[in-house]
């Protein structure tokens, strides 16, 4: 890309009459390394920077005991507290923090960073929690549990814009299917009485909006973000209506059977672990598998190498005689599914049904997973389990009654995704052709 | 394979860009297809290829009538198109570019099987002598390794017919030599090759057979050995063309540009133009040769303020313009004609008035008081039309439908607008036809004449040679050599291009 020049000669005729400084030159192999040394050099400060705001803390933090608690065999059983100074935990963060900061400013753009973060999150959501509970007791079964719940509707909407974004269309359409897969979901649960008849319905359904979205997109060449939006605010105005003047006055429809969680046989009775790892709703493992099936499928199989190089350069697959556009209305038949399969998990896993806005937002989260995850399934799901974290932490604090804005820690994924779609502290690259419509020849 | 395709007619709204064409092409013969910009080679050869249907005529295969309804059953047919524009994913591997839509699989799940493509990638490169690494990654390949990338990907195919549309216009003339030598080798195991371009040399160097078209109809047919590069320019544009540039000397004068010490940075951050100095005088044209790359496009960039000077000094007539804005370069009398017309010398999508005054618009007589003077624009952009005879239905026309000479036309014409001073002219030929190229050639030869400093940055050495009063080499950055016209032979700025300076 060409620099452009900003008129600030007085300040430029003063170098320029320097001599010809001699130059490092040869720091990467263009501009893209150039930009992932910049962006790892921000990251490297953005990390020192937390270190010395830790140490802050640290500093603040004697005397101070941070109280857990786990259930031991089940959620409300027995339980088993402990209790850490918090200035252990924090000097553990700053430790973790400086190390980051450090390995980050040494390694460059080959630090794995994004684990890096994945690793501190919990340390760090601890000792935050530590710090503002101030004494009283806190009980972590039930946080890691509501994380990882969290990330369930949130990872699987995830996988649904990778889909559908490697293969070429910008799916911002995802929580509108989620509200549609939620409120379907209930009604076919409520309607037959059959608890698994939800998650097909609903998946059913976002496929259905979903190729609805891919025909405005691909047959009419409608601008996907345009597309998407209409499907978002269509989506809440419809289920919002259908709300009122249905599923409100005819309860009955909106009574769904939940999907209640399973307790996985021998795993489940693992003192701590079992009630927060092996005792949760079905979706979760379902979501986990699905994660890992398209993790495969994506970077291993000719599928996916077809879907990536349709959303990358569609021309190139298309002259060697892939049909692009089959391919993705495909890809967004998937990504609807699995879209509506997400939404009914809102509205089938607690005992509400269905209600107003019932997914509130968490569509949008799903696509700040997608970029925070790079377009990868896997580190995908990760960021949503620390977004899952951020929330669990929301719902922690005020239940026990500590008040902090709770929009402060909700507002967290957003100001992040910012972050990294500016591309300060990591560039991550979209599927090329993201949003293009694909014209033949 | 013997491939012939018979009347084939091809109509686009307002448009005949196929008329009854009738082409044919042997086992192991080479087909030099001439033509202009616009005679309709790329619809004949997208019509080839299967992403389009003619209106009419055959496709006929060793005799037998074929139909292909889309890309995969032209290449399951043994046609194998190379695109001017490549068709490669940047973030693939070579292996997987080469594979993409005939992946060998394995397991239920339709697995890519890596190490077998990779193994049949190698094993193709080496038979057929085309050097690719299989695990590069598209985006860091220079073009000419890309385009035996897409080479191997219609052998790969098993493709007995190879299609290469415009296959040299992004190559230095090694890399072009390179390409010829793969064709012919290819040629000699059998592979029937399509050679599809303007360059009148290049047909007569490589093809077995010449067909000339001329505005979507075959204007003859010929081979090398009866063709002169005259007479094919003739058949080609349908009347006499002068393939030299006819100039007087140059009445050199006092310099216009200096640029002493001048370091440029690329975008990594490495340093692209290596102290270059030399003055450019009034009255000639300084040519400015080189492989591409080596650091002609930001000596341009910098010289026209697009891109930072990081030390060194540009003057032009005593006025230092290192730190000058784009337009105040350009109000001091600097004409640029782009090296990328599409990205930096037009707006597409705006109207060829508009584009005639984008850097003048803001002068009195086109705009007062932020308000457009539509009357005064138009009636300047009929006279420029007009004078440099571009061909366009209205002023009010969309650029980007254009021909690509035509569109340079509007470039130079805008960049002659003003008072010239200095001209500064990188790739200014690059796509377009013999007729576009005779016409910008004498435009700057004609701004030599009348006065003006030219600079000219080009890749081609015909056209270096041809318009150089005196042509400086880059290599690497730095300027190796500045040499009079005299003294600049072929093989000389050859050598220099290649950085040896004995």
């Amino acid at each position: 890309m060409t620099k452009k020049k900003k008129p600030v000669a007085a300040a430029r005729a003063k170098t320029i009459t320097t001599a010809p400084a001699k130059r490092t030159t040869s720091v990467g192999d263009g501009a893209d390394a150039q930009q992932q040394l910049v962006a790892s050099r921000v990251r490297a400060g953005l990390f020192a920077l937390f270190t010395l705001l830790s140490l802050a803390i640290t500093n603040g933090s004697a005397g101070v005991e941070g109280k857990f608690a786990f259930w031991v065999d089940k959620i409300g059983g027995t339980d088993v507290s402990f209790s850490v100074p918090v200035i252990l935990l924090w000097a553990a963060v700053t430790v973790g923090f400086g190390a980051m900061a450090a390995l980050q400013f040494v390694r460059g753009a080959s630090f794995r960073w994004r684990l890096a973060i994945g690793l501190i999150s919990p340390f760090l959501v601890f000792a935050l929690l530590a710090r503002l509970l101030d004494g009283t007791t806190a009980n972590l079964t039930v946080f890691f549990t509501s994380t990882l719940l969290y990330a369930i509707p949130v990872g699987i909407g995830a996988l649904a814009g990778i889909v559908s974004e490697r293969s070429g269309i910008l799916n911002i359409s995802v929580e509108g299917k989620l509200l549609f897969g939620a409120m379907i979901g209930s009604i076919a649960s409520s309607i037959t009485g059959i608890a698994i008849t939800g998650p097909i319905a609903g998946a059913i359904f976002g496929a259905l909006v979903s190729l609805f979205f891919a025909w405005l997109g691909i047959r009419y060449k409608v601008d996907q973000i345009i597309a998407g939006t209409v499907i978002n605010i269509g989506a809440l105005g419809v289920t919002t209506f259908a709300y009122l003047r249905i599923l409100q006055p005819y309860s009955e429809f909106n009574r769904p059977i939940g999907i209640t969680p399973i307790q996985i046989p021998l795993l489940s009775d693992i003192p701590i672990l079992g009630p927060i790892l092996f005792s949760l709703s079905p979706f979760f493992y379902i979501a986990v598998g699905l994660v890992l099936f398209f993790t495969y499928m994506i970077y291993r199989t000719r599928w996916g190498l077809r879907l990536r190089a349709a959303g990358e350069q569609p021309n190139a697959a298309g002259t060697v005689g892939i049909d692009v556009v089959k391919l993705r209305y495909r890809a967004m038949l998937i990504a609807g599914l699995l879209a509506g399969f997400a939404g009914s998990y809102i509205s089938l896993s607690g005992t509400g049904g269905f209600g107003i806005n019932t997914s509130a937002g968490q569509g949008f989260i799903a696509l700040a997973a997608v970029i925070f995850g790079a377009w990868n399934p896997v580190y995908a799901f990760g960021a949503a389990l620390i977004f899952g974290m951020t929330s669990a932490a929301t719902t922690l604090l005020s239940g026990l009654g500590v008040t902090i804005p709770p929009q402060i820690l909700l507002s967290m994924p957003y100001i992040v995704t910012i972050i990294v779609v500016a591309g300060l502290i990591g560039r991550v690259r979209a599927p090329a052709s993201a949003g293009r419509p694909y014209d033949q020849g | 394979m013997r491939l012939e395709l018979q009347k084939i007619t091809k109509q686009f709204p307002g448009v005949l860009a196929n008329d009854r064409i009738s082409i044919s092409v042997d086992k192991g013969q080479v087909l030099g297809l001439l033509g202009e910009n616009g005679a309709g080679k790329t619809t004949l050869m997208n019509i080839l290829s299967g992403l389009y249907r003619p209106d009419s005529g055959k496709i006929l295969i060793d005799g037998k009538e074929r139909i292909f309804r889309d890309p995969a059953q032209a290449i399951d047919a043994g046609i194998g198109m190379v695109h001017q524009h490549f068709m490669l994913v940047p973030v693939f591997d070579v292996t997987e570019s080469v594979v993409l839509g005939n992946e060998p699989t394995k397991g239920p799940l339709g697995s890519f099987d890596r190490a077998t493509a990779r193994a049949q990638v190698v094993e193709l490169s080496k038979k057929h002598g085309l050097h690719v690494d299989p695990d590069a990654k598209i985006e860091s390949l220079p073009v000419g390794v890309r385009q035996r990338v897409e080479i191997l990907k219609a052998l790969y195919r098993k493709s007995d017919i190879l299609v290469l549309d415009e296959p040299s216009a992004v190559l230095t003339p090694q890399e072009t030599e390179e390409l010829f030598e793969i064709i012919r080798g290819l040629a000699k195991g059998g592979t029937s090759v399509i050679f599809i371009t303007h360059k009148l040399n290049e047909v007569i160097a490589v093809a077995d057979k010449i067909t000339v078209l001329r505005r979507g109809a075959v204007a003859g047919e010929t081979t090398p050995k009866k063709a002169t590069a005259a007479k094919l320019a003739e058949m080609m544009v349908g009347r006499e063309v002068q393939l030299t540039v006819s100039r007087s000397k140059s009445k050199v004068a006092e310099p216009i540009l200096q640029v002493k010490g001048l370091n440029v940075l690329n975008d990594a951050g490495g340093l692209a133009v290596n102290s270059a100095t030399f003055e450019v005088r009034s009255g000639e044209i300084l040519a400015v040769a080189g492989v591409q790359g080596n650091g002609q496009t930001e000596l341009v960039e910098a010289l026209t303020g697009l891109r930072l000077v990081d030390s060194g000094t540009v003057v032009l007539e005593k006025k230092p313009l290192h730190a000058g804005s784009p337009r105040e370069i350009a109000m001091a009398g600097v004409a640029h004609i782009p090296e990328d017309r599409n990205r930096d010398g037009m707006v597409k999508g705006m109207t060829i008035a508009e584009n005639y005054i984008l850097n003048t618009y803001h002068l009195p007589q086109y705009s007062k008081n932020g308000l457009l003077n539509r009357k005064a624009i138009a009636a300047a952009t009929e006279q420029a039309v007009k004078d440099f005879d571009v061909r366009t239905p209205s002023i009010n026309t969309d650029i980007a439908s254009l021909s690509g000479g035509n569109q340079q036309k509007v470039i130079v014409a805008r960049e002659f607008s003003r008072n010239v001073r200095l001209v500064i002219a990188a790739q200014p030929t690059r796509g377009l036809d013999v007729g576009s190229i005779e016409y910008i050639h004498r435009r700057i030869v004609e701004q030599r004449d009348a006065g003006a400093a030219v600079l000219i940055v080009s890749t081609e050495l015909d056209e270096v040679l041809a318009l150089g009063d005196r042509v400086a080499v880059m290599y690497e950055g730095r300027i190796v050599g500045i040499l009079d016209a005299k003294e600049a032979t072929r093989e000389r700025v050859g050598l220099l291009m290649g950085g040896i300076t004995k």
